[in-house]
């Protein structure tokens, strides 16, 4: 993916926000359900199609402790496997 | 790494994961064991369409999952695809709990359609037509295998439920045969006639005697071996057999005490469940609709699931020992014992916070009743 493209969650999938800050990801579609840790959580909540992964990064930084060197690859993985479980994709890119 | 605000850790979901709609207050049936006419769950009314869809709305905006479509029976409603269609709209999956008399090929067809049915629980009672129909009517038995049939050919996830007593006792064999042979399911689950309900009327008619739910619960062990575990139970002769065997080898080789047990933990219901009621008000669960905590529409959910006191004190009651009650005293078996299900004990005893009688291992051998041999053929 360019650097410039922007996630987006799949609009039928369910973010269950359980307690001490972990969540369930509930694809309505499929009955299929995905654990998220707290850094997931932060991390589906800023997939809103207005921020490039680098971006998130960014984000990642400001707001969470602890974050490592190498977190922008662990991002794209991240949301890699969000996209290759059908729970995510990108924003169409205006020419 | 961590985000650096975190939640103040409550060992409680935000909102409940699923829920349990009574759809409807009507029904084609009158079995005489149902456990919903003459209950507080029998309300006499039902919500209008509009009701249900804008709380459809609330559930999503609630995240819950799965809503489990109940009433009474559930299509009697003839806005039923008009419901259905609201809770996919709300990213929601379904089941419904189904005397089966009713399905047609072009609901089956709707149901499919949807690819959000987790599943239609149908009730068959007997093997055949005599010993089903004989609590729930004449030509009913046909009927719910007929309903069985189109459910099966439009390829939805089809279960079924065998509720034990009197008039099927001696069937158990067959109705296995019939199900997991001849029709084919991947398995079934059984319960058994309970003191709920138009039950509490014809209780003598219907329920199991001591004697009778030692027959069951070795016929049921026997075939769960049988049949390779495709036979399962939550409550019912089925699931005392398995638990009460445990509780007696437990006090036999002297174990201090079993892991969640000796308090009454036998319902986890309120930690994950939420229900409502035919006239849209909200019950912890379908079976304690004597419980009020509010009404759709009307009361915030999240705040009733986080706040109602009478959800807390449901669920505090894991916190009470068993060996506060009277009835208890002197039990060998309270290491080992959950106490059951508070809905029971309201029915019997007019109080959810005790132990359910109807569930008592001592009181079962006191009345005569036996235990099963684990290993019989």
């Amino acid at each position: 993916m360019p650097d410039t493209a922007k996630p987006i969650p799949n609009s039928l999938v369910v973010l269950r926000e359980e307690f001490d800050d972990w969540a369930i990801l509930f694809d309505s579609a499929t009955g299929n359900a995905f654990g998220l840790n707290p850094v997931g959580v932060f991390v589906w909540k800023c997939l809103d199609g207005n921020r490039t992964i680098k971006e998130i990064v960014n984000e990642l930084r400001e707001n969470c402790e602890g974050v490592p060197e190498e977190a922008e690859g662990h991002l794209r993985e991240f949301i890699q496997d969000l996209v290759e479980q059908g729970l995510a994709g990108y924003e169409t890119q205006k020419d | 790494m961590r985000p650096k605000r975190i939640n103040a850790a409550v060992n409680l979901m935000n909102t409940p994961r699923s829920v349990d709609l009574a759809i409807t207050n009507q029904c084609n049936l009158r079995c005489t064991y149902c456990s919903h006419f003459t209950s507080a769950g029998d309300v006499g009314q039902d919500l209008p369409t509009e009701e249900w869809l804008r709380f459809f709305e609330e559930l999503n905006r609630c995240a819950v999952m799965d809503a489990i479509l109940q009433g009474a029976e559930p299509f009697c409603r003839e806005d039923l695809k008009q419901l259905i269609q609201g809770i996919v709209r709300n990213r929601m999956r379904f089941n419904i709990l189904s005397n089966g008399t009713l399905i047609t090929d072009e609901m089956a067809s709707f149901l499919a359609s949807t690819y959000r049915c987790d599943g239609v629980q149908i009730s068959i009672d007997g093997s055949t037509p005599k010993i089903h129909d004989a609590c729930r009517g004449k030509g009913n038995f046909v009927r719910a295998m007929k309903g069985i049939k189109i459910l099966r050919r439009h390829g939805l996830p089809v279960s079924v439920r065998v509720t034990i007593h009197k008039h099927n006792l001696k069937d158990l064999e067959d109705i296995a045969r019939l199900l997991l042979e001849e029709v084919g399911l991947p398995s079934f689950s059984t319960n058994s006639a309970s003191f709920m309900g138009l039950c509490r009327y014809n209780a003598e008619e219907v329920q199991l005697s001591p004697e009778d739910r030692f027959l069951a619960m070795e016929t049921l062990l026997r075939l769960h071996r049988k049949y390779n575990s495709r036979i399962n139970a939550e409550a019912g002769p089925l699931a005392e057999a398995e638990t009460w065997l445990e509780m007696e080898k437990a006090r036999q080789e002297r174990r201090e005490r079993m892991p969640g047990r000796g308090c009454l933990t036998g319902c986890g219901g309120p930690m994950s469940k939420l229900a409502v009621r035919a006239d849209g008000v909200i019950v912890p669960c379908i079976q304690m609709s004597h419980i009020e905590l509010g009404r759709i529409n009307r009361d915030d959910l999240h705040e009733v699931w986080e706040n109602h006191p009478e959800l807390k004190r449901l669920r505090e009651r894991r916190n009470i020992p068993l060996s506060d009650f009277e009835f208890c005293k002197g039990c060998d078996y309270i290491p080992y014992c959950t106490g059951n299900c508070p809905a029971l004990a309201y029915t019997i005893l007019g109080e959810e916070n005790h132990p359910s009688p109807d569930a008592c291992l001592r009181k079962f051998l006191e009345e005569g009743g036996r235990l099963p041999d684990e290993n019989a053929k």
